[in-house]
């Protein structure tokens, strides 16, 4: 087992509804698709945003796109104008969950 | 068999032009469809037009777009749908008057569609017992009811179609759906009934693909940036259909890139549940969606699947929160993050002692943490090597003046504070804080109407 980040293996890209932020996440190759299924669940991003995202945390899986759509509520500091955050709109989520640590054996990769 | 290609032009209110001037110009298209309307854009152009009646809607739209290529796009036929009309469909409808009586367009037909603001129709919709629920909060409407600035419907196709239908060159709206104004074309030329739920889902997907510009072409894009061509001409995507078919390219003789990841990168942009992707006109199953490379910047968009549409309209509601301020000083090595925080303790103790009563107050550290937050590398290897650090404190109050306090508290830690600090950018200013109301109201309470004027 080694450690990578979720950079390593994933793209996507984060937008707002509100204080909702959206973050889709694919696997750069198809094989990535079952390791990204298997490591970020909602409940390590739970831990990995901490009170960054006040709200529930859901995962929609998308494998005809070998992707998956992270749904976080009450997770941009109000959102758009209420936020207090220079990322009001949450923009940069789609690179900070690609911060997320994430544990591959040698022959998944 | 028909082909339609049809153009997005415009992201939001502020995005360039220059990709859809260049369509107009250049590209093979029938429509071209641009979208200037984010979710609190409505409450910024009541608020404009309470202070000057003449304004609420996007200039833009004809200061930027139409003036450079209006003429040139009726003269290749090219029908141009845009919800710039905002709070102020009139306005921009006189703009457009006046812009082809100069240009002498005799002829011209503009359509416009209203209806979807109903901020006067609130008190009787209470008394009939609709309660506005909120759908991300509690809280009762009757509490902000006094204090709302726009209250808009997502309306649908209908109406910008019934335009079309009736020859319109360029249709203004205020609050219709981003995928609206792509659905209608699509739906006018292959005779899509209004329960023809897969083709009404594509039809929309081709717009959730189109209404960020740039953004499906190679712009914002992680997959591979450094890859994209010519971003300095980044072309906006192009969706052409048949009654069959879908796919996405882009105009000739520009930059970006059109590929099965940009588009999957925007695909599920803003979406909540990929099985019940909610708009005015149909409920969007893309679950089983694919997207599959099938030319040079040319992919095929298949597998997308439509439900009933919802028996309500989403509703936007934009009201006065509160008023907030931010403020920034910077520092510079060494220990420039160590400076920037001791400089934001100092500066909330003198708040404490000033009697400052903020609702919230928000720290960060630009250069270290201000984006990521918590999940930012804070490790004593990143502080060490730190060049700079800008700090920021932005403060929330429902009142005015006590969100004020803060403002002269910050340059004088220039002299008064941790060693280099560095105040740029003039005095921080009180902006208002302007909250959405997330709702729906019954279809029944929209009334749509298409007009049509010819110069």
């Amino acid at each position: 087992m080694r450690e990578i980040l979720l950079n390593d293996i994933a793209h996507g890209r984060s937008g707002d509804k509100g204080d909702t932020s959206n973050i889709c996440v694919f696997a750069r190759k198809p094989e990535y698709y079952e390791i990204i299924k298997r490591e970020v669940t909602p409940e390590r991003l739970h831990n990995f945003f901490g009170d960054m995202v006040k709200g529930e945390i859901i995962r929609y899986e998308v494998p005809s796109l070998g992707g998956f759509n992270f749904v976080l509520k009450h997770a941009l500091g109000g959102g758009a104008t209420m936020s207090l955050r220079l990322d009001s709109l949450g923009k940069s989520m789609g690179s900070a969950i690609m911060r997320l640590k994430i544990h591959v054996k040698d022959e998944e990769l | 068999m028909k082909k339609i290609a049809i153009g997005g032009g415009q992201g939001f209110w502020g995005d360039s032009p220059d990709a859809a001037i260049h369509m107009i110009h250049n590209a093979d298209i029938q429509y071209l469809a641009c979208d200037y309307l984010a979710e609190l854009t409505l409450s910024i152009m009541a608020k404009q037009q309470l202070k000057d009646p003449s304004k609420g809607y996007a200039p833009d739209f004809v200061t930027r777009l139409l003036k450079a290529a209006g003429k040139t796009a009726w003269e290749r036929n090219i029908k141009i749908l845009t919800n710039a009309g905002g709070m102020n469909i009139s306005g921009c409808v006189d703009a457009i008057r006046q812009y082809a009586t100069e240009e002498n367009m005799k002829g011209y037909k503009i359509g416009y569609v209203t209806g979807d603001d109903i901020k006067s129709k609130i008190p009787q919709l209470l008394k009939d017992g609709w309660t506005f629920p909120n759908f991300d909060y509690e809280g009762d409407f009757t509490d902000i009811v006094d204090k709302i600035y726009n209250c808009n419907a997502y309306i649908g196709h209908e109406g910008i179609q019934s335009a079309i239908e009736d020859g319109a060159d360029v249709v203004v709206t205020g609050r219709a759906a981003d995928s609206a104004l792509f659905l209608a074309p699509l739906a006018y030329e292959f005779g899509w009934k209004d329960n023809d739920w897969d083709n009404l889902a594509r039809g929309i997907m081709a717009g959730h693909l189109l209404e960020c510009g740039g953004q499906g072409a190679g712009g914002n894009y992680m997959y591979d940036w450094r890859s994209v061509p010519q971003m300095e001409n980044l072309g906006f995507p192009i969706a052409e259909l048949t009654d069959k078919t879908f796919e996405i390219t882009k105009a000739p003789d520009c930059g970006g890139v059109i590929c099965e990841q940009s588009c999957k990168e925007q695909f599920l942009y803003e979406v909540l549940d990929p099985a019940n992707y909610l708009t005015p006109d149909v409920n969007v199953d893309i679950s089983n969606a694919t997207i599959t490379q099938v030319g040079d910047n040319r992919v095929r968009i298949d597998h997308i699947h439509g439900k009933e549409k919802p028996d309500t309209l989403k509703l936007c509601v934009g009201y006065h929160k509160g008023w907030k301020t931010v403020s920034m000083l910077s520092f510079a090595w060494p220990d420039a993050y160590e400076k920037a925080r001791y400089c934001a303790d100092i500066i909330m103790k003198k708040m404490k002692q000033k009697g400052m009563k903020a609702d919230d107050v928000h720290i960060s550290f630009i250069g270290l943490n201000s984006l990521h937050l918590n999940v930012a590398d804070m490790s004593e290897e990143a502080l060490k090597n730190l060049n700079e650090c800008v700090m920021r404190i932005a403060v929330f109050s429902e009142d005015k003046n006590e969100c004020a306090k803060i403002i002269p508290e910050i340059s004088p830690m220039q002299l008064n504070g941790p060693p280099g600090a560095s105040f740029f950018g003039g005095r921080a200013r009180v902006q208002e804080v302007m909250a959405l109301w997330p709702t729906s109201v019954p279809r029944e309470a929209v009334e749509i109407k298409s007009h049509i004027i010819t110069i």
